[in-house]
């Protein structure tokens, strides 16, 4: 299986939180950014078309804000030059206030049947405080819009004063939207954003805070038929994201547009965060890459660790084994004993304990060799 | 060299920590052309990375200076830098002994302090002319004539004519130089009687074997010729002598009164010892050079590698310290938590500090010390005495009839209004009030006996932040006496960790029981489990803390962009945990066995 990736860096203002490539004051570089996007979709997936591509993500910024055209557009181009699957999933990030009926006609038209709102949280001054544009019932207007289509939302856990209460309030008003899928984040004060100086003044939840709210979610959530199926991932069985799935099984996936990451061949490159930089390579015909790092061997099977024990499955033995020649049970013994209290083994599959999800990095690194 | 012996003068510098003595001597040989101004790197003497970082000297080193004097003779001076802190007093020793004279600087801001007066005297226990210097007469706080008032008041020298100067913009430097003629006395000693050389120090060198630092009392000494110390039945051809200039710099001889080195092939540490008399084969010296005094290591602690397998390479490195610190003391050890390693005794908690900083840095070695102690007198109950240096082998409670710990005479300089808080901590550490001096109107002396093993954690720390820095402190070690001394076990999720085990007195091992719980329970990184951190004495429970369980440790997001990121947050965190050492199940932070000690009641 492999994914597309579509970033739009643009938005109408910046959230307190973000640090992705999004530049609120450089929507009058749309039009240039979509001719190059729609080049850079060509040159990759003419060099690609050997590939079935099953999933498409475009996330931003904020995709919703752009006129709908250029989304159309970009879809346009990759059916045009991609291979793609029968089945193809296909998201689209919205923001709750950008939406309205001519938006979602366009998407679904072109075939979009996933839609990722991004809440945060279901409380007016919560929202105010991080800079969102929306309110919670801007939320449920846009629920409305997308009444019985498959709807995704992102909520953070964290935020200074956030309570157990109001996390599973938000869930209920989620849940009232229609919502099948949750993605739920611890926030991560990023230095350079305006929260890092929150987080350094305290104001934001202790990790063990977090860590209880995170608990009492998760049964919540459970109560409530959303299966935790990665460590910030909850949904209905059968609405799984996909794409991100596809990360954590390791899984390759081109990305296009400013910041965007790829994984191809045991390659890992990433496109520059700068709009212009990006608008000049891409129409002097080079690759608007800036980074760029050969997985080795070992850095391969340490990845497909790291990455499938996020899921609730955890690693595919007899997949390891037939992909790196291994024999997984003797070459990790060690590790395996140590984590065996926090450890579910099988023949096939061996996850982490449902309980010991959140504090999984020292596990992991368990597993690193070196 | 056709300068004759009584041109020469072999003197050394002496003075309190920090009153400039690196620098005076980074000025006499600039003056005397030793070094180009431009190519003067700060502080030439103290080559060691350590000894310039802190601004310490930690050994000696010596150097030969040629200078021109006012009466227009020419006059080799061979300065042999000592280490200012109270713990290398031993190596300050070494140095006077291959000298005539010694400068004796004094800071004018700060006048007489603890070490001036413990260097001054170990120099006129050595018979040395003493000539004082006033340093620091750049800085507008500078009181010559106090200084000069508490030179002659406290230590009885005669400082009217002592230089003014300062080491820092060059200001009088001629002066001493002028001064070093007149007042350091030439070296006697006959260059036709048998060869007399004193080894003052030595390193080893992977080319030449062992360089022997040396001072010729009596004799020459040529390449060529057969040597052999009184020590050691071995015999060495020389293979090259030179001065220090101040790299070192070979010469045809050393004869009587020079300064130099000696190189004969000599594979083997033992046989050059530091403080032996080196004298030729074939025209012996009858009766050796006096020697020194053997430094007795006063602190113990266990030093172990941080990776089991680098046990070889640890042992290599600390024989290597041990080639010219004689002071340094080695004994291999075991410990259930650490494996195997070294039990190693050391002069005072700076030596300790500075044999691990080198032993980690010029061998690149992880190590982890435990706790330092000291070395008790056990009397048994069968009549036997045992030295245990190390709170394992004190034997059980049942066969110990009573227990000796080592006790200082400590003597403390200070302004008056610090004496309170100073005879609080004197109290507090133990120790016996002796006797209040008042120097003069701003100088009390403060004596105390005090127990060393309260002096080797924080004493040093604490002093200073109680009298803001204006104390100073020396010590030498008086004895034996009896104590009520008891063993202070630590457990770490159930299980006693040997290497954390100490002696205390019983009147304090409830405070530091509780202390060190809660220290560790700060040190020790959360973990996958609780793990209880438990104080006992003789089996009794005395304090119990709590290292939580983690609660969350994981990256929240990972997508598409984030692998590599992470994948590096995710090296680094094992980096992290590379530092720490596991035992049993529980994953210790190496500098925990020595952090856990820095709790002073104040805080």
């Amino acid at each position: 299986m492999a994914g597309i990736y579509i970033h739009i860096p643009f938005c109408r203002s910046k959230c307190t939180y973000c640090d992705f490539a999004s530049y609120p004051r450089e929507l009058n570089k749309v039009e240039s950014y979509f001719a190059c996007l729609y080049r850079e979709i060509e040159g990759r997936g003419r060099e690609l078309k050997d590939r079935v591509f099953s999933t498409i993500y475009i996330g931003g910024g904020t995709p919703s804000i752009v006129e709908p055209k250029f989304i159309v557009g970009a879809i346009r181009q990759i059916k045009k030059f991609f291979t793609l699957d029968k089945d193809l999933e296909i998201t689209v990030e919205i923001n709750p206030g950008t939406l309205d009926e001519e938006k979602v006609k366009a998407y679904k038209q072109v075939g979009i049947n996933r839609f990722s709102i991004g809440l945060q949280t279901g409380y007016d001054d919560q929202l105010k405080r991080l800079n969102r544009i929306h309110t919670a019932k801007d939320f449920l207007i846009c629920c409305n819009l997308l009444k019985g289509e498959n709807i995704s939302a992102d909520i953070l856990l964290g935020l200074a004063g956030q309570t157990e209460e109001q996390v599973k309030k938000t869930i209920d008003l989620c849940i009232a939207g229609g919502v099948k899928h949750i993605s739920s984040y611890a926030l991560t004060p990023e230095v350079g954003t305006p929260i890092y100086t929150d987080y350094l003044n305290g104001e934001l939840l202790s990790d063990d805070e977090v860590a209880d709210i995170y608990d009492k979610m998760r049964a919540y959530l459970k109560g409530k038929g959303f299966n935790r199926y990665e460590v910030s991932n909850f949904a209905i069985p059968g609405y799984e994201s996909k794409h991100n799935y596809n990360y954590w099984q390791r899984g390759e996936y081109i990305g296009l547009g400013v910041s965007a990451s790829s994984h191809i061949n045991n390659r890992r490159f990433t496109n520059t965060y700068n709009i212009d930089e990006y608008l000049t390579a891409i129409i002097y015909n080079k690759a608007p890459e800036i980074s760029s790092d050969v997985i080795d061997f070992e850095d391969a099977k340490f990845e497909t660790i790291m990455l499938a024990l996020r899921t609730e499955k955890g690693i595919d033995v007899k997949k390891f084994n037939s992909e790196f020649d291994a024999d997984f049970f003797v070459e990790y013994k060690k590790a395996l004993e140590k984590n065996r209290p926090y450890l579910n083994i099988s023949e096939d599959f061996i996850s982490i304990k449902e309980e010991y999800l959140y504090v999984e990095n020292g596990i992991i690194l368990e597993f690193m060799k070196k | 060299m056709s300068i004759s012996k009584e041109n020469i003068r072999n003197f050394c510098i002496v003075a309190h920590i920090d009153h400039g003595k690196s620098t005076l001597a980074d000025r006499l040989m600039e003056k005397t052309g030793q070094v180009k101004e431009r190519d003067m790197e700060e502080q030439l003497l103290d080559s060691m990375d350590l000894e310039r970082e802190r601004g310490i000297t930690i050994k000696l080193t010596p150097v030969r200076m040629l200078y021109t004097a006012r009466d227009g003779k020419e006059y080799i001076f061979n300065l042999i830098d000592t280490p200012g802190h109270v713990d290398f007093s031993y190596e300050v020793s070494r140095s006077l002994k291959a000298c005539e004279g010694a400068i004796l600087i004094v800071d004018a801001t700060q006048g007489v302090q603890a070490q001036t007066l413990a260097n001054a005297y170990l120099a006129i226990d050595n018979d040395l002319e003493i000539m004082p210097v006033i340093n620091k007469m750049d800085l507008a706080s500078a009181r010559p004539d106090e200084a000069k008032e508490e030179l002659e008041n406290i230590l009885g020298i005669p400082a009217d004519d002592a230089p003014l100067i300062s080491a820092k913009s060059g200001l009088n430097i001629e002066e001493v130089l002028e001064q070093i003629i007149t007042k350091v006395p030439a070296p006697k000693g006959d260059d036709d009687k048998p060869l007399k050389a004193l080894i003052f120090d030595s390193y080893y060198d992977n080319f030449k074997g062992v360089i022997c630092f040396v001072r010729i009392m009596d004799g020459t000494v040529k390449v060529g010729k057969k040597i052999k110390t009184f020590m050691s039945d071995k015999e060495f051809t020389v293979t090259e002598v030179g001065v220090f200039a101040p790299k070192m710099f070979p010469t045809d001889k050393l004869s009587a009164g020079d300064v130099g080195y000696i190189a004969a092939s000599v594979k083997s540490i033992e046989d050059t010892a530091v403080g032996d008399t080196i004298t030729e084969v074939e025209n012996p010296a009858t009766e050796p050079l006096p020697g020194y005094k053997k430094a007795l290591p006063m602190v113990f602690s266990g030093v172990f590698p941080l990776d089991g397998s680098k046990y070889n390479d640890l042992k290599d490195a600390l024989l290597k310290l041990k080639l010219n610190d004689a002071a340094l003391s080695i004994e291999p050890d075991n410990s259930a938590a650490l494996g195997f390693g070294f039990r190693c005794g050391f002069l005072g908690l700076l030596h300790m500090d500075v044999i691990q900083e080198r032993i980690e840095r010029e061998f690149d070695l992880s190590i982890i010390t435990t706790a330092p102690s000291v070395s008790y007198k056990v009397y048994k109950t069968d009549g036997s005495m045992l030295m245990v240096e190390n709170p394992t082998h004190l034997p059980p409670t049942t066969e110990i009839d009573y227990m000796e710990e080592p006790v200082i005479n400590a003597s403390i300089l200070t302004p008056p209004e610090y004496v309170g808080p100073i005879m609080e901590l004197c109290q507090y550490k133990r120790g016996v009030y002796k006797d209040m001096v008042y120097l003069d109107k701003s100088r009390v002396e403060l004596k105390y006996t005090l127990p060393l093993n309260e002096i080797i954690y924080d004493f040093f720390d604490s002093l200073k932040s109680r009298t803001k820095g204006y104390a100073s402190f020396d010590y030498d070690v008086s004895g034996y006496q009896k104590s009520d001394l008891v063993k202070l076990d630590l457990l770490l999720n159930g299980d006693i960790c040997d290497a954390l085990s100490i002696i205390v007195h019983k009147d304090k091992a409830y405070e530091r029981g509780r202390q060190i719980a809660e220290r560790l329970k700060d040190i020790i990184p959360r973990q996958m489990f609780e793990i209880p951190v438990q104080a006992c004495v003789g089996g009794k429970i005395i304090a119990r803390e709590t290292v939580k369980a983690y609660r969350k440790d994981v990256l929240a997001k990972c997508y598409g962009g984030d692998v590599t990121r992470k994948k590096k947050l995710l090296e680094k965190q094992k980096e992290g945990k590379k530092k720490m050492r596991s035992i049993g199940t529980v994953e210790i932070p190496s500098e925990a066995f020595i952090e856990i000690l820095k709790t002073d009641h104040d805080k």
